[in-house]
C-alpha cells in the first residue's frame, strides 16, 4: 500500500515514492489472489485470517467433542479406546481454549479494536502478521500429533508426573508442548502490540474513559496474557526439557513436587478463563446497548469491574487445587478470594440488565444471542458460587458438575458472546448481511442442544460421574430418575441438536457469501467508531482521522436529545456521515507494505519446536530460517520501492476512495 | 414487527430451563440408589459439607430465580413497541453500590460458615485410627500399621476395598507410587489428591455398617476410568472379626487338591509380584514377592485374603456374581456385616471374569503390560501382563484363590 497521497477531494490517489532505504530484500508490494493475504500486514485482513482460522478449529474441536458424546451416550461405550478417548478429551479442551477460543477473540480484536480506537491499524503491523502465523503453525504442530503417532493424551492441564516420558510415552505431548509455546508467543507479541496500540493510537479527543466496552476489555486481557502467559511459558519449558532432554522437574524419584507444575500452570489456567470470557463480555456490552438504544449502564463500573476481575483472576489459581493437598489455611484463603470474583461479575450482569431497563429493544440475532449469554453465564456463575465453597468443591471437583458450570460459562458465556459479535459486526466486515432468519434457526438450535447437553451434566455430577472416564459403568449409575443413563443419553442427544445450530451458522455464511445484496453502511443503527467508515472499512479505515467528545461518539453525531421530552431524535444518517468524512479526506496517509519475512520467520519457528523431537538437524535448519528471516525482517525497508508496484491501472483505485452510493 | 412470539418463547424458555436445573439440582438430592450420589451422607464429615450445600444452594438457586425473573420482566417490558430512543442514561451510583454491597454481604455470609466447615474438616485430633492409603496405576492399596487398640496387633495389607468400622474416626493418609490420584467416597467425604512424594490427609467416618462406593477422580491415565474402590463399613464386633481373620497364619492347601497344585502354579506364574502372607515353597522357605523387579510402581495387590474382598483388579470387576452381588450391596445395615465377612464362596465366584482376567489380563483392562512397549520403564510393566496360562493352569489357580479367604 506504500503511501497513498490523495487531494482533498475524492479524485484517484497517487501512489508515491519513498526515500529508498537500506535493505538486502525486496517489501513485497500488495498483489492480487493469495499473495494478497499471505503477505498482508492489514489488520483486517489478518483480523478475518483468525476468525477462518479459529472457525476451523472449532469445528475440528466440535467434532472431537461430539466424539467424546457417542462414546459416552451408552455404558461400557465402544466407539473409541481408553487411549484415544484420553487423547480426544485432551485435544478438544486444547483446541477449543487455544485454537478457537483465543484466535477468535483475536479476530475480533484485530478487526475491531483499531477501528473501534480511530486508528488505521495495529502499532506493529508485522509483528501482528508474526503472531497470526506463530498461532497457524502452533495449531498445525498441535494437530499434526493425530498422525505422527497419537496426541497428547493428558488431559489440557497436562499434570505432572503423568505428562512425564514414563506415563505419556508417545510423542503426543511433546507436540502439544511445542504447539503451545508457539501459540503462546503469538500470543504474547499479540497482547504487547495491542496494548501499544491502544495506549499510543487513539483518535484525538478518545480518552480512556471515551474508549468503547469492548476495546477495554480487549486491553484488559491484553495485560492479563502480558503476566500470565510467561508463567506457562516457562513450564512448558521445564517439561520440554524433562521429555525431550531428561530433566527432572516434575519426576517425585529426584525429590521434584508434581504441585509445582499445578501451581504454574493454573497461575496461567485461572487468568486464561477471563482471557476467554472477556473478549465476550466486550461485544454484548457493545450489542446490548446499541439494540437497547440506551448507552452502557454504568460505564464506569462495567470497565472497572472487567480491570478487577482480572486482577483478582490472578489471585484465585488454587481454587483448581482444593483436593489437591494445600492446606486448609491456604484452602480458606483462596475459596473466600474466589467469592470475592462474584462480585464484579455481578455487578456487569446487572449493568447489562439495567442497560436494557428503560430501552427500546430491538430482537435481532445478535440481541438474542447476547441476551442468551447473560442468562446463561449468570446459571454457570452462580454454579460458580457453590464450588467456590471450598468443602462442597471437594465434592464437585472432577465431576460432571464441573463440566457443566464451565461449558454454562464458555459455551453459553464466551461461545454465545463471539456468535453476537458475529451477526453484529458480519456486514461490516464483509459488506452484507447474515441471513436473520437462518440466525433465528442457529440461535434457537444453540440454545436448546446447549441446556440438554450441559444441564444434565449438573445432575450427572451431583449423583457422582467423575470427568474423564472413557467409559461410565451401569454399577454405578443407579436408578430411578436421576439414572446416569438416561441423562448421558440426553447430554449425546444434545450435543447433536448444538452441533445442527452451528450447522445452520455455517450455511448461513455460505448463503450470504453467495448472496449479491450489499448490507446498509449502518444496518443496527450503531453507536461506535467503526460504523464511521464503509463496510467493510477501506483500507486505511478512515479517510479523515474522527476527533472524539462522546462514548458512543457515532450515534452522538446521528442523534440529538430532545430538551423537552429528553428522548433522542435522528440528525443524521449513518451514510451522510461517511460521506462527510470522505469529502474531508486526508492527504498523505500512510500505511505498511507487506512483508515476507512474518511466515518465513513462522515455518523457522515451527521447524525449530520441532527439533526437541526429530532432534538436532531440525532445530539448526529451523534456526538458520529464523535467523535469516530475522535479518530480513531488520533490513527490510520500510516501504517498497515505487518500481516494485504494479502500473496502476485508471479504475484500480477506486475501491479505496469509493463513494457511497 | 415479529418480536412479540420470540420474547414469549425466550422469557418462558429461560424460566423453564432455570425451573429445570433449580428443581433438578434440588431432586437428585432425593434421587435412591445412586452408588456415588454426592447429596446422601453417611457419615458426619460428607455431612458438614452437604449442610453447606443447604446453605450455598438455595442461595444461589434464589438468586438464580429472581435476576432470570427481573431479565424477563425487562425482555418483555421493554421490547419494541415503537416506543421513541430513550433518553441517553449513563447509570446511577447509587444503585450499582446498592448491587455491588448486597451481593459482597450474602457472600461474607457464605464466607463464615465456609471457612469454619474448612477448618472442622481439618482438624485431626480426634482421630481413633489410622489407615495408610496408596494409590498406585491402576488401584489402591491400605495397609493399617498396628495399633492395639483396634485389635490391630500386625500390621494388615489389602486392596481395592478399604475396610473400616462404623462410627470411628478414621484418618486416612493418603500418597501414591507413580502418578496423581484422588481419593472419592462421596458419602463419607469429599475428594483429597494422593500425590507422589507427600502424604494427605482425609478424615473417614461412617454412621452405619455398609458399603459405600468410590472413584479415583484424578486423571491418572489409561484406565482412570477403571480406578475404583469401595469403603466397607462393619459394626465394631464384625470389624475385630474382620481383622482377626486378616491376621491368622496362612494354610496351605491339602495335599492332593487341585488347590494344591494351583498354588504350584501361582508360586510360579503370580507370586514374583503378589504376595500371600506366608506362602512357602516346597523346601519350606518363606516366598517373598519382589513387585519392584516387574511392576513400575513396585506394588502389586496382596492376595492374602483375597477370597474376603467382593471386588478385584482395581475393584473394577466382581469377584462375586450378580445374585451374590446384589444380596450384599443391598443387605439392611444390621446383617450386612455377616453377609460381608461371608467372603466370596464357589456359589457366589464370578467365576468367568476372574478366568478371563487370568486368561488375558490386559484384554480385560487398558493396562501399559505389552512387553514391547515398556521401553522408557526399562521393561517394567504398569499393570498385570497376559502370563499365558493354559486352561489347566487356570482351573487350578482359581481353585487355589478359593482357598485366600
Amino acid at each position: 500500500m506504500a503511501i497513498i497521497e490523495r487531494p482533498g477531494t475524492g479524485t484517484t490517489p497517487v501512489v508515491a515514492t519513498p526515500q529508498q532505504t537500506l535493505g538486502a530484500v525486496k517489501r513485497p508490494v500488495e498483489t492480487k489472489g493469495w499473495r494478497e493475504w499471505l503477505f498482508t500486514v492489514d489488520h483486517k485482513k489478518i483480523g478475518i485470517m483468525y476468525g477462518v482460522v479459529a472457525m476451523v478449529f472449532f469445528i475440528i474441536g466440535g467434532v472431537e467433542a461430539l466424539l467424546i458424546r457417542l462414546q459416552l451416550a451408552m455404558p461400557d461405550g465402544q466407539i473409541l479406546s481408553a487411549d484415544k478417548y484420553n487423547q480426544m478429551f485432551t485435544m478438544h479442551a486444547t483446541t477449543m481454549v487455544f485454537l478457537f477460543a483465543m484466535p477468535m477473540a483475536g479476530a475480533f480484536a484485530n478487526y475491531f479494536l483499531p477501528l473501534q480506537i480511530g486508528a488505521r491499524d495495529v502499532a506493529f503491523p508485522r509483528i501482528n502478521a508474526l503472531s497470526l502465523w506463530l498461532l497457524i503453525i502452533g495449531g498445525l504442530v498441535l494437530n499434526a500429533s493425530w498422525f505422527l503417532g497419537g496426541a497428547a493424551d493428558g488431559g489440557w492441564f497436562m499434570y505432572a508426573p503423568n505428562s512425564g516420558p514414563i506415563f505419556s510415552p508417545s510423542h503426543g505431548v511433546d507436540f502439544w508442548v511445542i504447539g503451545l509455546q508457539i501459540a503462546g508467543v503469538a500470543s504474547l507479541l499479540g497482547s504487547i502490540n495491542l496494548i501499544v496500540t491502544v495506549v499510543n493510537m487513539r483518535a484525538p479527543g478518545m480518552s480512556l474513559m471515551k474508549m468503547p466496552v469492548f476495546t477495554w476489555m480487549i486491553l484488559v486481557v491484553q495485560f492479563l496474557l502480558v503476566f500470565s502467559l510467561p508463567v506457562i511459558t516457562v513450564a512448558l519449558v521445564l517439561l520440554m526439557l524433562q521429555r525431550s532432554y531428561g530433566a527432572t522437574f516434575f519426576d517425585v524419584s529426584q525429590g521434584a513436587d508434581p504441585l509445582l507444575w499445578q501451581h504454574l500452570f493454573w497461575i496461567f489456567g485461572h487468568p486464561e478463563v477471563y482471557v476467554l470470557i472477556l473478549p465476550a463480555f466486550g461485544i454484548i456490552s457493545e450489542v446490548l446497548p446499541t439494540f437497547a438504544r440506551k448507552p452502557l449502564f454504568g460505564y464506569p463500573f462495567v470497565v472497572f469491574s472487567g480491570a478487577s476481575i482480572g486482577l483478582v483472576g490472578f489471585g484465585v489459581w488454587a481454587h483448581h487445587m482444593f483436593a489437591s493437598g494445600l492446606g486448609p489455611v491456604s484452602v480458606a484463603v483462596f475459596s473466600v478470594a474466589t467469592m470475592a470474583i462474584a462480585i464484579p461479575t455481578g455487578v456487569k450482569i446487572f449493568n447489562w440488565l439495567l442497560t436494557m431497563w428503560g430501552g427500546k429493544i430491538w430482537y435481532t440475532t445478535a440481541m438474542n444471542f447476547a441476551i442468551g449469554l447473560v442468562v446463561l453465564f449468570t446459571i454457570g456463575g452462580l454454579s460458580g458460587v457453590t464450588h467456590s465453597v471450598a468443602p462442597s468443591d471437594t465434592q464437585q471437583t472432577d465431576t460432571y458438575y464441573i463440566v457443566a458450570h464451565f461449558h454454562y460459562v464458555l459455551f453459553g458465556g464466551m461461545v454465545f458472546g463471539l456468535f453476537s459479535g458475529f451477526y453484529y459486526w458480519w456486514p461490516k466486515v464483509f459488506g452484507k448481511m447474515l441471513n436473520e432468519k437462518l440466525g433465528a434457526w442457529n440461535f434457537w438450535f444453540m440454545v436448546i442442544g446447549m441446556n440438554l447437553t450441559f444441564g444434565p451434566m449438573h445432575i450427572l455430577g451431583l449423583q457422582g460421574q467423575p470427568r474423564r472416564m472413557y467409559v461410565w459403568t451401569e454399577a454405578r449409575a443407579g436408578e430411578g430418575f436421576f439414572n446416569l443413563g438416561f441423562w448421558n443419553l440426553i447430554a449425546s442427544i444434545g450435543s447433536f441438536i448444538l452441533a445442527v445450530g452451528v450447522l445452520f451458522f455455517l450455511i448461513n455464511v455460505v448463503i450470504t457469501a453467495r448472496s449479491k445484496k450489499q448490507a446498509p453502511l449502518d444496518p443496527w443503527d450503531a453507536r461506535t467508531l467503526e460504523w464511521l467508515t464503509t463496510s467493510p472499512p477501506k483500507a486505511h479505515n478512515f479517510d479523515r482521522i474522527p476527533v472524539v467528545h462522546h462514548l458512543d461518539e457515532f450515534f452522538h453525531r446521528k442523534y440529538e436529545e430532545d430538551t423537552a421530552t429528553h428522548t433522542m431524535k435522528k440528525v443524521a444518517e449513518g451514510e451522510d456521515l461517511v460521506r462527510v468524512e470522505e469529502e474531508a479526506a486526508d492527504a498523505h496517509i500512510h500505511l505498511p507494505s507487506p512483508s515476507y519475512w512474518p511466515i518465513v520467520l513462522s515455518v523457522g519457528v515451527g521447524l525449530l519446536g520441532l527439533g526437541t523431537i526429530y532432534g538436532i538437524p531440525m532445530i539448526v535448519l529451523g534456526f538458520a530460517i529464523t535467523l535469516f528471516a530475522s535479518y530480513g525482517w531488520i533490513l527490510e525497508p520500510s516501504v517498497a520501492e515505487e518500481i516494485d508496484f504494479e502500473p496502476s491501472n485508471n479504475d484500480g483505485n477506486t475501491k479505496e476512495i469509493a463513494p457511497l452510493g | 414487527m415479529d418480536t412479540v412470539s420470540p420474547v414469549k418463547s425466550l422469557t418462558r424458555r429461560i424460566s423453564t430451563t432455570i425451573a429445570g436445573v433449580a428443581g433438578a439440582v434440588v431432586l437428585a438430592g432425593c434421587a435412591q440408589n445412586a452408588p456415588q450420589d454426592t447429596w446422601q451422607p453417611k457419615g458426619d464429615n460428607a455431612q458438614m459439607i452437604t449442610s453447606l450445600d443447604k446453605l450455598v444452594f438455595p442461595i444461589a438457586g434464589i438468586v438464580g430465580v429472581l435476576v432470570s425473573a427481573f431479565a424477563a420482566y425487562i425482555f418483555v417490558k421493554f421490547r419494541d413497541k415503537g416506543q421513541a430512543i430513550p433518553a441517553q442514561s449513563h447509570g446511577k451510583p447509587i444503585v450499582e453500590i446498592v448491587l455491588t454491597i448486597v451481593p459482597a454481604l450474602i457472600l461474607t455470609v457464605v464466607g463464615v460458615f465456609t471457612f469454619r466447615t474448612i477448618m472442622d474438616l481439618a482438624e485431626t485430633q480426634d482421630t481413633e485410627m489410622i489407615i495408610n492409603v496408596t494409590g498406585q496405576q491402576w488401584w489402591w492399596e491400605y495397609d493399617y500399621p498396628a495399633q492395639a487398640d483396634q485389635g490391630i496387633t500386625q500390621p494388615i495389607i489389602t486392596s481395592g476395598q478399604l475396610v473400616i468400622p462404623e462410627d470411628t474416626n478414621v484418618l486416612l493418609r493418603e500418597t501414591s507410587r507413580d502418578v496423581i490420584h484422588s481419593f472419592w467416597i462421596p458419602a463419607l467425604n469429599g475428594k483429597k489428591d494422593a500425590v507422589p512424594g507427600r502424604i494427605h490427609l482425609l478424615r473417614m467416618q461412617a454412621d452405619q455398617p455398609g458399603i459405600y462406593a468410590g472413584q479415583c477422580t484424578e486423571f491418572c491415565g489409561l484406565s482412570h476410568a477403571n480406578m475404583r474402590m469401595e469403603a466397607i463399613a462393619l459394626s465394631k464386633e464384625d470389624f475385630a472379626k474382620w481383622v482377626a481373620n486378616q491376621q491368622k497364619p496362612y494354610v496351605a492347601p491339602a495335599e492332593g487338591t487341585l488347590a494344591k497344585e494351583g498354588e504350584g502354579v501361582f508360586i510360579n506364574q503370580c507370586a514374583r509380584c503378589h504376595q500371600v502372607n506366608g506362602i512357602k515353597d516346597a523346601n519350606g522357605k518363606a516366598i517373598i514377592s519382589a513387585p519392584d523387579e516387574n511392576v513400575y510402581s513396585g506394588a502389586a495387590p496382596n492376595l492374602t485374603t483375597l477370597m474376603t474382598r467382593n471386588t478385584f483388579a482395581g475393584a473394577m470387576f466382581d469377584m462375586v456374581n450378580q445374585k451374590c452381588r446384589a444380596d450384599v450391596w443391598n443387605a439392611k445395615s444390621e446383617e450386612f456385616g455377616a453377609k460381608y465377612l461371608a467372603g466370596v464362596t464357589e456359589e457366589c465366584l464370578n467365576e468367568k471374569t476372574l478366568r478371563a482376567w487370568l486368561r488375558n489380563a490386559p484384554a480385560m483392562k487398558p493396562m501399559y503390560a505389552d512387553p514391547a512397549k515398556l521401553e522408557k520403564t526399562n521393561g517394567l510393566y504398569r499393570g498385570m501382563p497376559n502370563l499365558g496360562l493354559t486352561e489347566d493352569d487356570i482351573d487350578k489357580l482359581v481353585a487355589y484363590l478359593l482357598t485366600l479367604k
